[in-house]
């Protein structure tokens, strides 16, 4: 199937209809002294990830529905061929839409988040016939798949996010989980015993916005008990899974984790995960929650062996291994959260980086190539903030909207790609530069780094609008 | 667009060609935004003049000036994708406030409420839903494509619009007993 694309002689580009973002120039993005910019793909919708092929062309996924979930755009698995210059449809995805992918032994496995349920997809890149791999992981809400990446021991790793975004299915956003998803809620990845704290807040789906009170692990509107037992269950909410590639053999590794939208192993065997920061906002509001980077430590034993997942503390520790209701985490907006597990399993980690709040780390790639240079090191993609929306702190305002180089050695860190003024290039008029980075990998031949730029995002103190068709590929070589 | 350099980029689904057929489209869908909205204004306009109870109807000729108002508005969307109103479709909309004023008064007195006023509120519902929803959508369309000034100018229209459909259901249902049971006017 074709996509219709048509190539220009130009590195920058100005004029284009899309009037939110009327102009891509590389000349307005910083990289370090001795890389050059460009920009390969302009007018992609809601890009969410990409992967290579052994052959050196490049999948990039358009996320569909994605954030909002609205306007829903073709959720296209599309395949670009950097040295020919071209773009072809490879496969739609359902609503929902693709978020991950990584090539294997012929094929290519895609993580959809879809509706009450995330699942794998493995296409065949000669027949493109789709087959699902894993089905059921407990979605409908407001987080991510994560991965699925490859390890070195041949299986298949993924992940889910949290259904609820603070540890309660809440009215956060009408249109993104009640709406859509009335029933969905956490699944828990072991037995907890609930305090019976729940949350009171208006019902938007009533006939009038009535006080109602929600239990976590319940879908919205529905209590809980103090001392009452919720069963961990393999397929759960915030969990990350190895299974062989056909999906036989699922093991849960680990639960507790927020956001885990980038996975990726390292030189050194480690497998490290992404993960965001919770939101001061609304009748569980969490402040000051760094984002964060974790080693998953399950990795390391023996497929099918692992009885107890690790557990990375969602709903109630903060990447910072401190309670959510800590006077540090005290919100100034919204509702002070209260502890929902009695006695919670211990808190694996700690994070191997933490990242300002509201950053909002993404995918991302270690470098392998001494040709590029900064090999070892951890190029990690900040999407940027959603602040006002989800922190009244002006200082959130700012952060992300870069790639991070991240040592996981030493957990020192500098932006490695980025604008000349802090934000989104859409924020200062005039400018060509780079919007939201959501995932970054290198070229097989590690000569350059492939950085997909999700678009425009516009925010405000009470919603936010993505805008279509202006995503941007970038590539980043050393000259 | 212009351009300047040797090697370039990729653009997909940018050419002038295609988009000057999606702005042809999102001009074809808000002549659906203009016969719903006036529809929706010419019917409250219509029903404010048949209420006697004075809050009811006042606040139904607020709701009525600021249809108008919000009506002017489509004229700037045509503008911002250089395209040109045509009248035909308000027309259509004189034509189709009749039709939906008759469906509201055959269906409510078929349900037991003979007296036009309430029946002719409760018809106000389904038409501004229908513009509510013709505006949302062409929000929407403004939001695949990047026109930030088109999608980002509906949204307080939206917002308002809900904020009379609350009131016009108030209305509805707090004088549903009198029109009904009691078979009285509004």
């Amino acid at each position: 199937m074709s996509v219709r694309t048509a190539q220009i002689a130009a590195r920058a580009v100005e004029r284009l209809p899309t009037l939110v973002r009327p102009k891509v120039d590389p000349g307005d993005v910083v990289v370090p002294d001795g890389y050059a910019v460009e920009a390969c793909v302009l007018g992609l919708s809601f890009p969410t990830g990409m992967g290579f092929a052994d052959d050196g062309s490049l999948f990039v996924l358009e996320g569909g529905s994605t954030w909002p979930t609205r306007p829903y755009l073709p959720a296209r698995i599309l395949r670009f061929h950097p040295e020919k210059g071209r773009i072809e449809q490879f496969a739609t995805e359902v609503l929902g839409g693709p978020r991950g992918v990584a090539y294997r032994d012929g094929a290519i496995y895609v993580s959809v988040k879809g509706g009450y349920f995330t699942h794998i997809d493995r296409y065949d890149l000669v027949t493109r016939e789709r087959e699902t791999v894993v089905d059921g992981l407990p979605n409908g809400g407001w987080h991510e798949p994560g991965g699925p990446v490859f390890g070195p021991d041949g299986l298949m790793y993924f992940a889910q996010g949290s259904v609820s975004q603070n540890g309660v299915a809440l009215p956060q956003g009408f249109t993104v989980d009640l709406a859509k998803h009335p029933r969905a809620h956490d699944v828990p990845g072991q037995d907890v015993t609930l305090t019976g704290n729940d949350v009171w807040s208006r019902d938007p789906i009533a006939p009038f916005p009535f006080l109602t009170r929600t239990g976590a692990f319940k879908p919205f509107g529905e209590p809980s008990q103090p001392g009452e037992v919720v069963r961990g269950q393999l397929k759960c909410s915030s969990g990350l899974w190895r299974s062989r590639p056909d999906g036989s053999g699922l093991e849960l590794l680990a639960w507790g984790l927020r956001n885990p939208y980038g996975m990726v192993f390292g030189e050194d065997g480690e497998l490290y995960v992404s993960d965001n920061d919770y939101e001061e906002k609304g009748e569980r509001a969490i402040a000051m929650d760094p984002d964060r980077l974790w080693r998953i430590g399950n990795v390391h034993r023996p497929h099918g062996s692992v009885e107890t997942p690790e557990w990375y503390g969602f709903p109630d520790f903060a990447g910072d291994g401190l309670p959510v209701w800590h006077d540090k985490h005290r919100p100034t907006k919204g509702q002070a959260a209260e502890p929902l597990i009695e006695n919670p399993p211990p808190m694996a980690g700690p994070a191997v980086y933490l990242a300002p709040p509201h950053s909002c780390m993404t995918k991302m790639d270690f470098c392998r190539s001494d040709e590029f240079g900064h090999r070892g090191l951890l190029f990690q993609c900040q999407w940027g903030t959603l602040a006002p929306l989800n922190s009244p702190r002006p200082e959130d305002l700012t952060h992300g909207f870069n790639v991070t180089c991240v040592d996981v050695k030493s957990s020192e860190a500098f932006p490695f790609m980025h604008n000349p003024q802090p934000g989104p290039a859409s924020r200062h008029p005039g400018r060509g530069g780079i919007e939201r980075p959501v995932d970054c990998k290198f070229s097989p031949d590690g000569q350059s780094l492939y950085v997909l730029d999700f678009g425009v995002v516009k925010v405000t103190e009470g919603y936010l609008l993505s805008y279509g068709h202006t995503g941007v590929l970038w590539r980043v070589t050393r000259r | 667009m212009s351009t300047a350099g040797t090697s370039g980029p990729v653009l997909v689904e940018l050419d002038e060609e295609l988009w000057s057929d999606w702005r042809d489209r999102i001009a074809a869908w808000l002549g659906n935004v203009t016969m719903t909205q006036s529809t929706f204004r010419r019917m409250a306009g219509d029903t404010a003049e048949k209420i006697s109870e004075p809050h009811i109807k006042r606040y139904l000729t607020e709701i009525a000036e600021e249809a108008g108002r919000h009506e002017q508005k489509i004229d700037d969307l045509y503008r911002i994708i250089g395209r040109q109103a045509s009248g035909g479709r308000r027309l259509g909309a004189a034509a189709m406030s009749r039709v939906q004023q008759v469906m509201g008064q055959l269906v409510g007195k078929a349900g037991g409420a003979p007296r036009a006023e309430w029946n002719l509120l409760r018809q106000l519902l389904p038409v501004n839903l229908d513009s509510i929803g013709a505006f949302s959508t062409a929000q929407q369309l403004g939001l695949a494509l990047g026109l930030h000034e088109f999608a980002e100018s509906i949204f307080p229209i939206v917002r308002r619009k809900e904020e009379h459909q609350l009131l016009i259901m108030e209305f509805m249902l707090e004088m549903g007993p009198q029109a009904i049971l009691y078979r009285g006017g509004v």
